[in-house]
């Protein structure tokens, strides 16, 4: 009952931060200065009437927002306006209709584009955390386990550079690796490849995936590391631990059933929020590897002025952020019963 | 370790690349390496040059432009024009077939020109080529009748970019929306295969009219990274580069099987630096703020700052010497519009100073800054320049140490482009910036950001306002003798650079890179270096 009403309690308030998102999402981006239908463009061969039909286009001829006059820098209209033919009204039906609106600068839907960056990010995401939590967890139990010993302060040292490792320079140095030994630097997919069979299509990903995988795990694997370890040894210093030794357990049994389970606790806290941050690509990654990720998408986006992009993507990063959240709450209490009393 | 993690990776790239190594049959793909991506392949919507670049491989038009700056006639093997120079007659050559297999016709032809005339929102083709159309008609023979509203010299440049789309794949779709990503075209390449911000693969089509290829794919992928892009081309991933940074330049010198080429881009560069000189009477009623420092707008002293330029410097340090100092914004590349009768103010503190002092500009306050001649303000400008600018932040040093020789101070800032933009034109609300503009194959639409005209619309970023020169812009304009319109052309320029309303730092060169154990004949010698123009792409052949 009480679990229920828990989770319900936190399902309404994802909602309703969502919703938030959603209006912040529109009035951010309409505070930047510049206009959309130059983006930064100045050609002698751009004349007003062409600005001025690009505008009635992507309807950014309308008021943003009726009333509210003192909503400076924004355009805003009087109150006199039909509020259903403002910006933001016109926005928030649009959203309801399922509908991102068509991006400025590719002239694509926005939904599309999104879908494909989108997938992109999640395979090089993915396979980035799921090797840099097995390793990191490895490691971190090592670690944890032979504590103060050489290899304890190898791990320690190790993930410790890992993880403050600026990642723009880690990827550069990589990529002058991986390019000599006859890696990929560049895209998803040898161009050219759709015609072969699948599973040479899929090796081709995934001799490209190499470089930019290697590097997430690295930067991330330190991070979880260095989490499991300390974890870990509060977990060891407990008394039931001591128990267990005294019971004769082996070392395998002691980890395995005493010991991790408690010791996962802030890990999963840190790889949840990770989850739902790194939808939002990693920049620096897939931009040294011109990965065709969704971090790509808002930098180019940004730069464009393109309002329905940057809308749409913040709109999904703030959906799996709260998702995320909303994942790892979960998670806690079937994990730890300690959580579950309200 | 961590070691153990990347042998783990090495060896599963082994593996991986065992698997998709070998394949029978060579087929000749070039594969470019660039650092953009077309923004849409829709040739109404589309902005960037990289768009511009597949258009010019996939479609035709009327004209083709030369690297020489000079046009031939394409699609048309005739034009006649009527005396009055406002009817144009284009017999379309027969036989012409597009790449699905149909005939292209001079109904084709009429049809993409009306709609490119009847489509407000595209921003160039309607809003700048179309201008002086009227109405566009076809005859029984296959020909074309354009009508223009007025004549005009330069009806090949205002041709040249009309893209012709076949009626039968256009006429159903959303003029606006469609993708286009099929791209049925004429040219000498067929689209293959389209993936956006990733790659563009083109097939040669090998019955094309004109020089069919002797390469049977190009591949154009996308490189967000400039080291990874250098970094591909020594390793050998891809045969060709363009828009290298100069820095990596050096780099590839050295390197065996890499020849460098160094040259003005198809669409000709001008770095300048803008002096804001309105004049407050003349400060646009619309969105002017007009906060210029008032020295800015007398002529002695930009003729000073000119004067204490050292542009080769410039060049050396910010472009490794790879780029021409400029001289207006009619750049060299643009082949005989440009003005080389002119001579540059000679590099001179010493002389600058000179000026300074008559003019009357001394130290009043003994600050080491000097002062407008009533003593009231200190001669310190703002210097602006698009956040994105690679360039700019080591050119405001430089200035900054010029310029501080004669007593001038600067307070530098970078600005995000969409700022600068608002703060440009036509606000007027800035000393001095460092921007640029990218050149039309005519001279006329740069000639143009001069006038007086351009002062309310934005596109004038100096002011700068002078009747003469008005008129002589509207002169050009209408005159259809080449020669005569050339002397127009040349005097524009003349006056514009007495009268030192910018000073053009350099003309950018365009530094590519191609690797010549891979591909040869690419074309190298002429006015303008562009590896990856259809000329170069359709003669080069792979090294036997």
């Amino acid at each position: 009952m009480d679990r229920t009403r828990a989770i319900l309690r936190k399902a309404a308030w994802s909602v309703f931060t969502i919703f938030f998102v959603i209006i912040l999402n529109f009035f951010l981006f309409r505070v930047l200065p510049g206009d959309p239908a130059r983006a930064g463009i100045r050609d002698p061969r751009l004349n007003k009437d062409a600005i001025e039909a690009l505008r009635v286009r992507f309807g950014l001829d309308k008021p943003v927002i009726n009333c509210f006059e003192t909503l400076n820098p924004i355009k805003v209209g009087s109150c006199a306006v039909n509020p259903m033919e403002t910006q933001f009204f016109i926005y928030i039906k649009n959203l309801l209709q399922g509908e991102l609106g068509y991006s400025y600068h590719t002239n694509r839907p926005v939904v599309d584009v999104l879908g494909e960056r989108l997938w992109n990010t999640i395979l090089l995401i993915g396979a980035g955390q799921i090797l840099a939590i097995v390793f990191g967890v490895a490691f971190g139990i090592f670690a944890a386990w032979r504590a103060r010993t050489s290899i304890d302060y190898m791990a320690v040292g190790a993930s410790l550079v890992a993880w403050s490792l600026p990642t723009f320079w880690l990827a550069i140095l990589l990529l002058f690796w991986g390019s000599t030994i006859g890696l990929p630097v560049a895209g998803k997919a040898t161009p050219g490849m759709s015609s072969y069979p699948l599973l040479q299509q899929w090796g081709d990903i995934a001799k490209h995936m190499l470089l930019p995988t290697l590097t997430y795990t690295i930067v991330y694997m330190g991070e979880y590391t260095l989490i499991m370890r300390s974890s870990l040894l509060d977990v060891l210093s407990e008394d039931y631990i001591l128990t267990a030794k005294a019971k004769g357990l082996n070392t395998v049994q002691i980890l395995r059933d005493h010991a991790l389970k408690n010791a996962m606790l802030p890990l999963v806290t840190v790889i949840a929020i990770n989850l739902g941050f790194t939808v939002a690509g990693v920049i620096q990654i897939e931009s040294v590897f011109s990965w065709p990720g969704l971090g790509s998408a808002i930098y180019e986006a940004v730069v464009r002025r393109d309002f329905p992009m940057l809308q749409g993507a913040f709109l999904l990063i703030a959906v799996t952020v709260i998702l995320a959240n909303l994942l790892a709450d979960l998670t806690y209490t079937y994990l730890d019963p300690r959580v579950r009393v309200e | 370790m961590k070691q153990k993690a990347l042998y783990l990776f090495v060896l599963i790239a082994l593996l991986v690349s065992a698997c998709s190594g070998g394949g029978a049959g060579e087929p000749a793909i070039v594969r470019v390496g660039w650092a953009g991506s077309p923004d849409t392949l829709n040739p109404g919507m589309a902005i960037l040059t990289e768009a511009y670049t597949i258009f010019e491989l996939v479609y035709d038009s009327m004209y083709d432009l030369n690297l020489d700056g000079s046009f031939t006639l394409s699609l048309a093997e005739s034009a006649n024009v009527s005396d009055d120079g406002t009817v144009w007659t284009f017999k379309i050559r027969d036989g012409l077939k597009w790449h699905d297999g149909q005939p292209l016709t001079a109904e084709d032809i009429a049809w993409t020109y009306n709609l490119y005339k009847d489509t407000p929102e595209y921003p160039y083709l309607n809003g700048y080529y179309t201008t002086y159309f009227d109405t566009i008609e076809t005859t029984d023979n296959n020909e074309v009748v354009l009508t223009l509203t007025e004549a005009i010299p330069n009806i090949e440049s205002q041709l040249v970019f009309l893209y012709v789309l076949p009626k039968h794949a256009w006429e159903g779709v959303d003029k606006l929306e469609y993708e286009n990503t099929e791209m049925v075209g004429s040219g000498p390449f067929k689209m293959a295969e389209y993936v956006q911000n990733e790659f563009v693969r083109l097939s040669a089509n090998k019955e094309y009219f004109q020089t069919p290829p002797k390469v049977d794919e190009v591949i154009f992928q996308t490189f967000e990274n400039q080291d990874a892009l250098v970094q591909a081309i020594k390793t050998g991933q891809v045969d060709m580069v363009t828009e290298m940074p100069n820095t990596a330049a050096e780099s590839l010198k050295a390197e065996e099987n890499i020849e460098l080429v160094v040259g003005a881009p198809l669409a000709p560069g001008v770095t300048d630096i803008i002096f804001n000189q309105v004049d407050p009477e003349n400060c646009p009623e619309e969105g002017g703020l007009c906060t210029g420092h008032p020295a800015l707008r007398d002529r002695n002293v930009r003729l000073a700052m000119a004067h204490a330029t050292d542009k080769q410097k410039l060049i050396d340090v910010i472009l490794l010497g790879l780029g021409n100092p400029g001289l207006t914004l009619i750049p060299d590349g643009l082949g005989v519009w440009y003005n080389d009768s002119l001579t540059d103010f000679e590099f001179d503190t010493a002389k600058a100073n000179q000026i300074l002092d008559d003019a009357g500009y001394v130290d009043a306050d003994g600050d080491g800054i000097r002062d407008l001649p009533d003593g009231s303000r200190p001669l310190n400008f703002r210097l602006n320049w698009p956040s994105d600018s690679l360039t700019a932040p080591r050119m405001s040093e430089l200035l900054a140490e010029m310029w501080g020789a004669i007593g001038i101070s600067l307070e530098p800032q970078a600005v995000d482009p969409d700022a600068l933009t608002a703060q440009c034109c036509p606000a007027f609300d800035f000393d001095i910036m460092i921007w640029g503009w990218a050149s039309d194959p005519d001279p006329s639409a740069l000639l143009y950001v001069y006038t007086s005209e351009a002062v309310p619309t934005g596109s004038s970023e100096t002011g700068y306002s002078n009747p003469k020169y008005d008129e002589l812009y509207a002169q050009q304009q209408v005159e259809l003798n080449f020669e005569a319109r050339k002397e127009i052309v040349w005097e524009m320029q003349k006056i514009v650079h007495d009268d030192v309303v910018y000073i053009i730092p350099f003309y950018d060169a365009n530094v590519q890179a191609f690797r010549t154990d891979r591909f040869t004949g690419w074309i190298t010698d002429q006015a303008k270096v562009e590896l990856s123009d259809v000329t170069s792409l359709v003669v080069i052949e792979p090294v036997k």
